[in-house]
């Protein structure tokens, strides 16, 4: 679907040369500071900021290229170029052919005027004249499912309402150069469906140019040939969205064990307190990172104060937005001795480990015999999924693998 | 950007949208709706007539209301536009930051929006002089080349200024302030008969007189409202030698207004 194919004159749609865009830091600058700007006299320097700097890359027609890169690495000031919003400091951008901003589904909409109205007004505001819109406008009214509600307000909707309404504008538009921000699916669970497959069609219409910014890796794998790595405003890496998606989850692995104690929740009695906890791979190595399937041993280190007869100790994992994923408890194990006090080291290993790459975190808690919490503690220390081979095969959607057999 | 045909045509539709946009909002659950169009021209002229009660204003032949509701619906286009058009820009931040096309089209479609609103007035107007049995001649139709120069005229303070009201929203504040002083420097509460009377015939203010009548005109406004006046209430072609000093005035400002507007124009989305 997305072939290099040059155009005639085998040109690029989209150039950008040694582009740095530096925004000048604190707050509003003088009036008089102001006029000199814009009279084109000498200013002095002021403290900068670099959104951008000295970012270089050409894109053929055709391509359906992704941008991705942590929150501040400058996706959204590339855009803005790539738009023509904002003009360079330094640099040139060149775009041949008509471009298409989906923004944020429902920035455009005026309560005061019905669903009508605003599909017109938002669609010459994102550049359509009024005879395509003619022509569109029963597709919109008919995918935002508000044939019934097309006359009244919008300020009368309901949040659901408007975004699907926003949703079905937006990706209305028609043009040479699509720039999809991130449009995240909207409304119910039947009509986030029926975005993703918008989306999906739209990505893959034949001979458009579309560029997708999003934090979702696996979706920017699945849909994009190539894909650019922006970070603090330089461009990392550009290549195919799978080597680009691989070196950003390594990247994530380096923050994420930076952050490791920053959301750290313990409750605690105060008779365990928590010394250290590894994770280690098949080879008894100390890791911070497994590869997706393989093993996971937790190993917790901690002290007690006091006895604890028949101790139930759980030591689990769970994703950064607390989805718990797994836990197992010694309370299954039929002989388990009384923690006394002292420093004891427990560890807890999982022959497979089959959720899909990201970050995790561990959980240890302990209970008396009596059911009590003695200790609970979660995001205790984080480690990394990392791709196994073969992941780009694999399905997206998904949250752990379960092994299985086709017959075809 | 590539600027092809098609791109033309997308402007201007979007132009006219926002256009119809704008006169929708306005009257959208109101109940006066249009009324309020007419409402403060109306009010004012009323206000005028009261004051005139104790000053006396010589109007000559013309009723007096006639020729103050004459002097209002160009002046009243005016500074709506003019004020309008400077706060167009911010009033439209969010799409700025988000969508391209030439930000020029804002404080267009604000001076196009009080260009419709100008019908209803003119409609009052005529229906004033029907009542009055004034019968206007074939000079009104100056009426149209002199409401299109007066749209240069609100472009020439709403270019510039709905530029520099992005960095400093103090332009937005101090522009209709400002016209509204402005207002009585121009020949709308009395006829400009009476300045040149005290100016021109007995020289009031001196040696200065001829001198101060020239920078009365310079006020563009001053020709706008004498043209109309004449045109439609006594029959006679506008008197160029009033409007001259003002068109000079426009034929300078509205260049350097909208060379300014298209130089602030790159750092709009980056300071709004």
């Amino acid at each position: 679907m997305s072939e290099r194919t040059p155009d005639a004159n085998g040109q690029p749609v989209i150039e950008v040369k040694n582009l740095t865009k530096a925004y000048r830091l604190g707050v509003l600058e003088s009036f008089r500071t102001t006029a000199k700007r814009l009279l084109g006299r000498a200013v002095d320097k002021q403290r900068q900021f670099k959104a951008l700097d000295d970012v270089s890359f050409s894109i053929q027609p055709g391509e359906v290229v992704g941008i991705v890169g942590h929150n501040g690495a400058g996706k959204s000031t590339l855009l803005k170029h790539l738009c023509g919003i904002t003009t360079p400091t330094s640099g040139s951008v060149t775009v041949r052919g008509r471009v298409a901003p989906l923004i944020e589904v429902g920035a455009g909409l005026i309560g005061e005027l019905s669903g009508l109205e605003n599909i017109y007004l938002n669609g010459v505001i994102l550049g359509q004249s009024k005879a395509d819109i003619d022509a569109k406008v029963d597709e919109i009214i008919e995918f935002s499912e508000l044939a019934d509600f097309i006359d009244t307000p919008v300020k009368r909707y309901s949040s659901g309402m408007q975004a699907r309404l926003g949703f079905a504008i937006a990706t209305s538009i028609d043009a040479d150069i699509l720039i999809v921000d991130e449009v995240l699916s909207v409304g119910d669970l039947a009509f986030q469906r029926k975005c993703f497959e918008r989306m999906d069609q739209l990505l893959r219409r034949g001979g458009k140019t579309v560029l997708f910014v999003s934090h979702n890796l696996r979706q920017v794998e699945r849909l994009c040939s190539r894909a650019l790595l922006l970070d603090h405003g330089k461009l990392l890496l550009d290549d195919t969205s799978s080597v680009v998606c691989e070196s950003l989850f390594e990247r994530m692995q380096g923050i994420a064990s930076a952050r490791t104690t920053v959301n750290t929740r313990i409750e605690s009695t105060g008779e365990i307190s928590l010394c250290g906890i590894e994770v280690s791979s098949d080879d008894g190595r100390l890791v911070d990172s497994i590869r997706s399937g393989q093993s996971l041993k937790v190993t917790v280190e901690f002290s007690s104060s006091a006895t604890i007869e028949q101790p139930s100790i759980i030591i689990g994992t769970h994703t950064p937005d607390y989805i718990y994923i797994n836990a197992g408890s010694s309370a299954t194990e039929a002989e388990r001795p009384d923690i006394v006090p002292g420093v004891h080291r427990v560890s807890y290993e999982i022959p497979a480990f089959p959720v899909i790459p990201g970050v995790y975190l561990i959980r240890f808690s302990v209970y008396d015999g009596n059911h009590r919490p003695v200790f609970l503690g979660e995001s205790l220390s984080s480690f990394m999924v990392t791709p196994s081979s073969g992941e780009i095969q694999k399905a997206g959607m998904r949250l752990i693998e379960i092994p299985g057999r086709w017959s075809l | 950007m590539s600027s092809s045909p098609r791109n033309y045509q997308n402007y201007s539709d979007l132009l006219w949208v926002l256009v119809w946009k704008n006169v929708t909002l306005r009257y959208k659950q109101s109940r006066l709706g249009l009324m309020w169009l007419i409402l403060r021209p109306l009010m004012l002229v009323g206000i005028f007539m009261v004051v005139r009660g104790f000053v006396g204003i010589d109007s000559g032949q013309v009723p007096y209301a006639l020729l103050t509701y004459c002097a209002m619906v160009p002046w009243t286009f005016f500074q709506e536009a003019a004020t309008d058009g400077v706060g167009s820009v911010v009033g439209h931040a969010n799409l700025i930051k988000k969508i391209y096309f030439p930000r020029v089209i804002f404080p267009l479609a604000s001076l196009l929006t009080k260009a419709v609103e100008l019908i209803v007035g003119l409609a009052i107007l005529a229906l004033m002089m029907l009542w009055f049995r004034w019968v206007p001649g074939w000079q009104a139709l100056w009426v149209v080349p002199i409401l299109l120069y007066t749209m240069l005229v609100a472009l020439t303070i709403s270019l510039a200024g709905a530029a520099l009201n992005v960095f400093s929203r103090d332009l937005s504040q101090g522009v209709p302030l400002l016209l509204g002083l402005v207002m009585y420097l121009s020949p709308v509460m009395y006829p400009l008969a009476l300045v040149q009377r005290a100016l021109l015939e007995h020289q009031a203010a001196g040696p200065s007189s001829s001198f101060l009548y020239t920078l009365y005109t310079m006020n563009p406004m001053v020709g706008v409202i004498s043209s109309m006046q004449r045109c439609l209430l006594e029959d006679v072609p506008p008197d160029w030698a009033v409007l001259l000093p003002g068109a000079a005035m426009v034929a300078v400002l509205l260049p350097l207004s909208y060379l300014f507007f298209k130089r602030a124009e790159a750092y709009f989305a980056d300071v709004i």
